[in-house]
């Protein structure tokens, strides 16, 4: 039998299944058509071609990425959203609806708000009070709780979220109210704000217990079902979830608190790129990943990929960021990303105004670009990129897919030229030039905007589109080193099969720092991680592989948003004023001042409890020498490269002809199935033991 | 030589850019929730000629303010500036808004030539005066909302003038807090400093000077274009103030619009004079009110800069309540009369384009304002919030419930956030019934909001509107519901406040708030009765109302039974 470790992601087109041989680090690609209304079909079906193929696998674990839970709320799903009820504190039952009280547009008259997910007369208030220092003002009318088993089963809902205020000081009243509602209706899904987000900010904690009770029926009936089709197909291995802040976790737990997986697919990107940093001693990775319609970035600090707290689901993105007040918040670690409308089938246009715009939409694949000769009429990013020499003109896909390079030059010179006057070339050069600045300013969000220097990182690019524009990107930022992995397209796969088991908890604590009880706190933490080692005995971690990271989130008293400060074991006097130290160095780097004499107040504690695995092994190849085999040049073609402003006759390389150690000087152009990636002049390429493209820049990046 | 197109168009998006990232750095780095969480400030970049290049889209009560507040605010200092050096005031009459807007600015140098300006406005939560928060309802000259600073050298050298800041923080009520967010304002200058000079560094002044240029020019086309498509003609709206805060009389808004081939004109001719109380509006909040309703009326994705303002001309009289003289107090001008222009024009432009505007909102920005002495800690404590209240029915759609309109969009403070730290109490925070106008498309509720203090005493302003006048409706749509403010005694006394009041209360007093609801759009009898039973069914609309407003019966036993009545 020969062990695999088996990924499944599911795309908007395709369902993916990349599954890895742990003993060679053989890769096994299977790729079908998604099947949207039910997307477990097409999980089926790869497995099924899976085994098919390969006649004594064993499956040592499934890891899922599926986008179900955004999907459903989104609309996108012919799934109705489970009939759910919230109760909250008497008087404060529409929180979840005014929000904010903010429009997420300013200057819209048509407005609309994102539908509350819980209608009026679902929401229930029942008499009870607590105040901030967690004090019981009122105690919980238990009838009133009593009285409302009745509604919840005559309304017939499924689940139940609870949201009192001051919650995540005292939870007593919540947990309460989850009792009586088990021991009453025990078929009836239960979410309470205190597990859930034990945090401060009413709007934000509510809507994360409503997400969590509206995908609990969902995520846990897809779930079940996935994974009765997965045995009945005789695989006995655990069904694991790819979930928002780069961890896996097993059925069971994802089912739970399904509200930490609303994100599942995106952050397996930068998961990669961390485990690929590792593997080559690389500490610091910006996540670069362009696909067909839009373009994600990421950072790895430390080896380890930066989290932020709160996320908006089912929100729009504006430049970069999710538009606050478009979506529903929810309060869990994600991994943090930025993302614009920037990929191969976006199109270029020109506004009323003559100036030349790319995107935000896009020609998918149906029309696709004009290049693909479907029809699509209007200019694209690949069209760009095929006028300027850096696409095959001839075919993509290994030839399984004819291009048409003069419909792009018809194209640009049409919607472009004709309207402001601009050569073909300089057009063509323009748009990706307009798409690099989004582009790199993703890059910025998830870098200068969080305090890092982008000149520290080794920039990761993947995705279909990525390798073809990382020096352009990196020459923006400043970065001297690019890494163009051996599969590009399927980059993201490692990340769900190299993703350890991880679970984040946190306890509010909302004090000074000189009024906080050292000993207290440290027995706070190590509840904290007897809690999580439970979490990780669930998912049959075994204690020697069961690691636990301590944060502390911190601020200025005053202050309204914390920044996460790792801290150590055990807490003594001497460690937390180190950890504050850490704190005042951290703000200084984002926001430019530190004020040592302010009293500083320590928010929340954060125990991350990580269940390590076994990281994927990866093929190495032997070493050849610099000069690449003759046969490996395919082809010379003129490439347009900026700095010049003109063509450069370029060699055309097949990266599968490539060897560990080969050396191609820039400009070049490397080919392969499904990728393309463009070595600029002053730029060099060489090809390391598993088959890494690594661009250095001959100047140092400067 | 023209510029290259694409050049252009890269330095236009890295300026826009910058200024967005100011706004996060002077979010983040603040203290005061007014500026973290609610977002009530503008960071803008302007070039060699103090001409707005950037706008980052914060607040729309600074659209219009910037540009003078530059304008005016650096003319003493014509060649007087040195590298390292910021300008900070805070008079309205220069700055274009009101006494709590701190403007700050920071000359841009290269090689010894003012290059660009960074500059950003923010609101403090008190900047001195006879009312915590510096929003006195009652106030009848400008010395009484607060400490007026004219401009100054706040910044030399790249260090605060410690006597300038100490004559500044010994007028206000939370000196900490001030000079902490002073100090992001001056951090996001900092970055919109760096930022521009990466892109000399990269272009060259010269370069970069040529795409401002056109990336005003860019901003110009756009707006005309816009203003062609209009219907020309004339149209004038009146609406009224119901109150000066000093006097019971109504001050009217009038204006009349003129579109032309390329070009609008609005004119102010008919408007009252200026008046006695806190609600006259300087000529920027005028401006800015202009300036929202044009972005909404044609493309908002239109980069906000002085290209925008050439197509428009603009005529607001001297000493009248749009653009009055000192020592006029003009505290709530910012924040009412500011929104009683919006409807006006609005009202106005119903008339050439009467699918694109909505019925009115709820025309109020709801101003609270409280603070006194805090027991546990014997300092003083302030606490100012905005309230939202019904968005207007519009064509298609009903209008939002419980939202900030047009020329807010705070952001509420978490209830959480406020008990932990202010000796008050929350008892009620929901949506109120029956609020929203009537209408096809019914008008969006506004909100109910109470407190009870727990401090032994403290004082309350209140600074609103809609108390008396209602939000109208449009083509046959009803009003939305006027405001309403208690003070609920211990012992159960309701005292009805007025919509301007400074008023001191006690410990164990109730404060209620109802906000007004929005206008409804179209007759109310053509509401799909479906949406009456929803409306109903949700406790948004009584079954009464349905009855008499929509004609529509609900029985609320029998949730499948609904009836409409004959219509009338």
């Amino acid at each position: 039998m020969v062990k695999y470790r088996v990924s499944i992601d599911i795309g908007g087109t395709f369902t993916d299944l990349v599954a890895l041989n742990e003993e060679s680090g053989g890769i096994l690609n299977i790729k079908v058509p998604s099947t949207p209304r039910e997307p477990a079909k097409a999980v089926i079906r790869a497995l099924r071609e899976f085994l098919g193929k390969t006649s004594d696998a064993e499956v040592s674990v499934i890891v899922h990425a599926t986008t179900i839970a955004t999907n459903t709320l989104l609309g996108q799903i012919s799934l109705e959203l489970p009939k759910t009820a919230l109760i909250t504190t008497k008087g404060f039952r529409d929180i979840i609806e005014i929000g904010r009280q903010r429009r997420h547009e300013l200057y819209n008259l048509f407005i609309q708000k994102p539908r509350t997910l819980i209608p009026r007369r679902l929401r229930f208030e029942v008499e009870e009070r607590i105040g901030p220092k967690g004090e019981i003002l009122t105690p919980l009318n238990k009838t009133q709780v009593k009285s409302l088993a009745p509604q919840l089963k005559r309304e017939n809902v499924k689940a139940v979220a609870v949201a009192l205020l001051f919650s995540y000081i005292n939870q007593k009243h919540e947990r309460k109210i989850g009792k009586m509602l088990k021991k009453s209706l025990p078929k009836i899904y239960v979410s309470l704000s205190s597990e859930v987000a034990p945090e401060y900010r009413e709007y934000e904690r509510t809507s994360t217990a409503v997400v969590n009770a509206i995908l609990m029926p969902i995520i846990s009936s897809y779930l079940n079902e996935l994974q009765r089709k997965i045995r009945k197909l005789g695989i006995k291995a655990p069904l694991c979830v790819m979930k928002s802040d780069g961890g896996i976790a097993t059925k069971t737990i994802a089912s739970k608190k399904p509200v930490g997986i609303v994100e599942s697919g995106p952050a397996a990107g930068v998961i990669a790129s961390a485990f690929y940093g590792r593997l080559l001693g690389i500490k610091n990775v910006l996540s670069f990943d362009m696909g067909g319609t839009t373009a994600k970035a990421g950072a790895v600090k430390e080896a380890k990929p930066e989290i932020i707290s709160e996320y908006e689901v089912a929100g729009k993105v504006h430049s970069g960021r999710i538009v606050k007040g478009s979506g529903y918040p929810v309060r869990h670690a994600f991994i943090d990303l930025a993302e614009c409308s920037a990929g191969g089938g976006t199109i270029a246009w020109i506004d009323e105004g003559k100036a030349l715009q790319v995107g935000p939409i896009s020609a998918g694949a149906e029309p696709g670009p004009a290049c693909y000769g479907k029809g699509g009429k209007q200019p694209t990013v690949t069209d760009a990129n095929v006028v300027l020499g850096r696409l095959n003109p001839k075919c993509m896909l290994g030839g399984e897919m004819k291009i048409y390079p003069k419909l792009s030059e018809k194209a640009i010179l049409k919607e472009i030229c004709k309207k402001i006057r601009l050569e073909l070339t300089e057009a063509a050069a323009g748009i990706i030039k307009i798409a690099n600045s989004a582009m790199a300013k993703i890059l910025r969000i998830v870098s200068v905007e969080r305090g890092h220097d982008p000149r520290d990182f080794v920039l990761m690019c993947f995705g279909g589109a990525g390798p073809m524009h990382g020096c352009a990107l990196a020459e923006e930022l400043n970065i001297a080193k690019i890494i163009v992995p051996q599969n590009p397209g399927l980059f993201s796969a490692y990340g769900l099969l190299a993703a350890d088991f991880q679970n984040t908890l946190v306890k509010a604590i909302m004090k000074l720092i000189d009024k906080v009880n050292v000993e207290n706190v440290e027995a706070d933490f190590q509840k904290l991680e007897l809690k999580g080692a439970k979490l990780l005995e669930k998912q049959h971690v075994p204690k020697m592989y069961m690691r636990f990271i301590r944060q502390m989130d911190l601020r200025y008293f005053g202050q309204s948003y914390e920044l996460t400060i790792p801290t150590s074991k055990p807490l003594t006097p001497e460690i937390l004023r180190q950890t504050v130290e850490k704190f005042h160095k951290k703000h200084m780097a984002i926001y430019g001042y530190a004020v040592k004499e302010e009293p500083v107040e320590l928010v929340n504690l954060k125990l991350i409890a990580i269940g390590l695995i076994k990281k994927p092994k990866l093929k190495e190849k032997p070493l050849s020498g610099e000069k690449p085999p003759k046969d490996a040049v395919t082809a010379r073609r003129k490439v347009f490269f900026e700095k010049d402003s003109s063509y450069i006759e370029t060699s055309i390389y097949q990266r599968e002809k490539l060897k560990t150690g080969n050396r191609i000087d820039g400009p070049a152009v490397i080919e392969q199935y499904d990728a393309t990636t463009v070595v600029y002049p002053n730029w060099a390429a060489s090809v390391d033991k598993f088959g890494n493209i690594i661009l250095s820049a001959k100047n140092g990046g400067n | 030589m023209p510029l290259n197109p694409i050049t252009v168009e890269v330095i236009k998006g890295a300026l826009t850019y910058a200024a967005e990232e100011m706004g996060i750095v002077l979010r983040n780095s603040a203290y005061s929730p007014n500026i973290k969480e609610r977002m009530d400030f503008s960071c803008t970049l302007f070039d060699h000629k103090k001409r707005l290049t950037a706008q980052a889209e914060h607040i729309p009560v600074h659209l219009g303010s910037m540009q003078l507040a530059v304008q005016k605010g650096l003319k003493k200092f014509d060649g007087k500036l040195e590298d390292g050096d910021m300008i900070l005031f805070n008079d309205p009459y220069i700055s274009g808004t009101h006494l709590p807007d701190i403007t700050l600015i920071c000359p841009i140098f290269y090689e010894n030539e003012i290059v660009a300006y960074s500059a950003n406005k923010a609101h403090h939560s008190d900047m001195g005066g006879k009312a915590p928060g510096s929003m006195a309802g009652d106030a009848t000259e400008i010395y009484q909302e607060g400490i007026i600073i004219p401009p100054v050298k706040f910044v030399k050298g790249k260090v605060i003038d410690k006597e300038i800041a100490n004559i500044l923080l010994s007028n206000v009520r939370t000196p900490e807090i001030r000079i902490a967010d002073l100090r992001a304002q001056m951090a996001a200058n900092l970055l919109g400093k760096q930022r521009v000079l990466e892109l000399v560094d990269k272009y060259g002044v010269e370069t970069l000077h040529k795409a401002m240029e056109e990336f005003m020019n860019y901003s110009e086309r756009r707006m005309r274009i816009e203003i062609s498509k209009m219907p020309k003609g004339s149209c004038s709206a009146e609406d009224y103030l119901e109150n000066t805060g000093t006097s019971n009389k109504k001050v009217k808004i009038k204006v009349t619009i003129t579109v032309k081939k390329r070009q609008l004109f609005i004119d102010y001719t008919g408007t009252s004079k200026q008046v006695e109380g806190p609600v006259n509006a300087v000529l920027g909040v005028t401006l800015s009110g202009i300036y929202y309703v044009l972005k909404c009326l044609t493309d908002p994705s239109i980069p906000m800069n002085d290209g925008c303002y050439r197509p428009i001309e603009i005529y607001a009289p001297e000493g009248t309540l749009v653009n009055p003289t000192p020592p006029a107090p003009v505290a709530g001008g910012n924040v009412e009369t500011s929104q009683r222009n919006v409807d006006a024009l609005l009202k106005a432009f119903a008339k050439i384009l009467p699918e694109k505007v909505c019925a009115a909102c709820q025309g109020t920005m709801n101003n609270i304002a409280v603070g006194g002495i805090n027991p546990e800690s014997g300092k003083h404590w302030t606490f100012y919030e905005t309230i939202a209240g019904g968005f207007g029915g519009r064509k298609g759609i009903d209008g939002v419930d419980a939202v900030h309109s047009h020329m807010t969009n705070t952001m509420n403070t978490p209830i959480e956030a406020i008990e932990t730290i202010y000796p008050i109490r929350f008892l009620k925070y929901e949506l109120r019934k029956d609020s929203g106008g009537p209408g096809k498309w019914r008008g969006g509720v506004g909100l109910e909001r109470s407190w009870m203090l727990l401090a032994p005493s403290a004082t309350l302003s209140v600074l609103a509107e809609r108390t008396e006048t209602s939000p109208w409706g449009l083509y046959g749509g009803k009003p939305g519901a006027k405001g309403e403010y208690y003070i609920i005694k211990p012992n159960g006394k309701r005292i009805k406040l007025k919509s301007k009041c400074t008023v001191k209360i006690e410990k164990g007093d109730i404060f209620l708030v109802k906000t007004p609801g929005g206008g409804g759009y179209g007759n109310p009898l053509e509401r799909n009765s479906e949406l009456v039973r929803r409306d109903v069914l949700n406790g948004l609309v009584s079954p009464e109302s349905a009855k008499k407003d929509y004609g529509v019966v609900v029985n609320l036993l029998q949730s499948n039974n609904v009836r409409r009545k004959q219509k009338r």
